[in-house]
């Protein structure tokens, strides 16, 4: 009798606690390096790091890691500015390639083979696209006033749509939240979940018979392409996240 | 979904909060400035 032994493709995000202290203190708060710590911990070594190399110590002529980083830099500064024309635009610049770098990293450590990914944890996105919801609603009433209630209310409403359009206009405005953080958080999750399960195939197909061997390179290379396509995913999906993001701040800026 | 463990959901909002917030201080301090710095001797070598 044989027997398979299947993994459940969602056991790659399950949070473990690496080490941690009981602090009876803290009314025995479990104070613990999980997981997710240790990979945060990870892509913010990384991104310093990458970004002190590419400094090259300040010298002007550029090298391969500093034409990387000064390409990454000009990127998001088109971004910034092409998105957020107001002239406060450039001060939300560092939050902006802060945001973008730490969901890029993220998105790329976990494509690694057995690593974590952690923008693949809904929690974490949609704590982080819900903050920057309420951040942009602090920006709009900053700015604004009370007048930031007309963003609620389209030009030209009649008087008697605007309740009903207020209701539809508000929670499309939490729906923005929500679904920034779903988008990336579902994408990368649907994305690591389909490799596993297709790998979880191919080895079933490659280990039944050196016939099946041969004919499993097949969907092996289906699956090298899927990779590659998860690879351009990781770099959209913060992309996606960083645009949208300006395009919420310049909302709350200029009101339409 | 393993991702929806409440027991988890304080510490990995902690560990990606203090992550965001201390690079956003170092980059807005240290990081960025340096490269901006890098770029205006470059326009002012090559342009002024």
């Amino acid at each position: 009798m044989t027997y398979t032994y299947i993994q459940s493709p969602l056991e790659q995000f399950e949070i473990n606690s690496l080490m941690g202290i009981n602090a009876p203190l803290f009314g025995y708060a479990e104070l613990s390096l999980t997981n997710i710590g240790l990979y945060f911990i990870l892509a913010f070594l990384v991104i310093v790091g990458f970004n002190v190399i590419a400094s090259n110590n300040n010298k002007i002529i550029a090298n391969k890691y500093s034409i990387t980083q000064e390409s990454l830099y000009t990127t998001i500064l088109n971004m910034v500015e092409t998105q957020i024309a107001s002239p406060k635009g450039q001060y939300y610049f560092p939050f902006i390639y802060c945001l973008f770098m730490l969901v890029l990293v993220g998105n790329f450590i976990g494509m690694v083979p057995y690593s974590f990914a952690i923008t693949s944890h809904l929690i974490f996105t949609l704590a982080v696209s819900m903050t920057i919801l309420i951040a942009v609603t602090i920006i709009g009433f900053s700015e604004h006033g009370l007048k930031f209630f007309s963003y609620f209310v389209p030009a030209g409403t009649p008087l008697a749509l605007v309740p009903l359009l207020v209701l539809i206009e508000l929670i499309s405005y939490i729906a923005k939240g929500l679904s920034l953080g779903i988008r990336l958080g579902a994408n990368i999750m649907a994305g690591h979940m389909l490799t596993k399960i297709i790998g979880g195939f191919i080895y079933q197909i490659m280990a039944a018979s050196p016939l099946m061997f041969v004919i499993g390179i097949i969907p092996l290379v289906l699956l090298v392409g899927i990779t590659g396509l998860e690879l351009a995913i990781a770099f959209i999906q913060a992309y996606v996240f960083a645009i949208l993001t300006c395009s919420y701040i310049k909302d709350s800026l200029d009101l339409h | 979904m393993p991702q929806l463990v409440p027991f988890y959901f304080i510490n990995q909002v902690t560990f990606g909060f203090a992550t965001l917030l201390i690079m956003l201080y170092l980059f807005s301090k240290y990081i960025l400035p340096k490269f901006l710095e890098l770029f205006l001797v470059r326009l002012f070598i090559t342009k002024l």
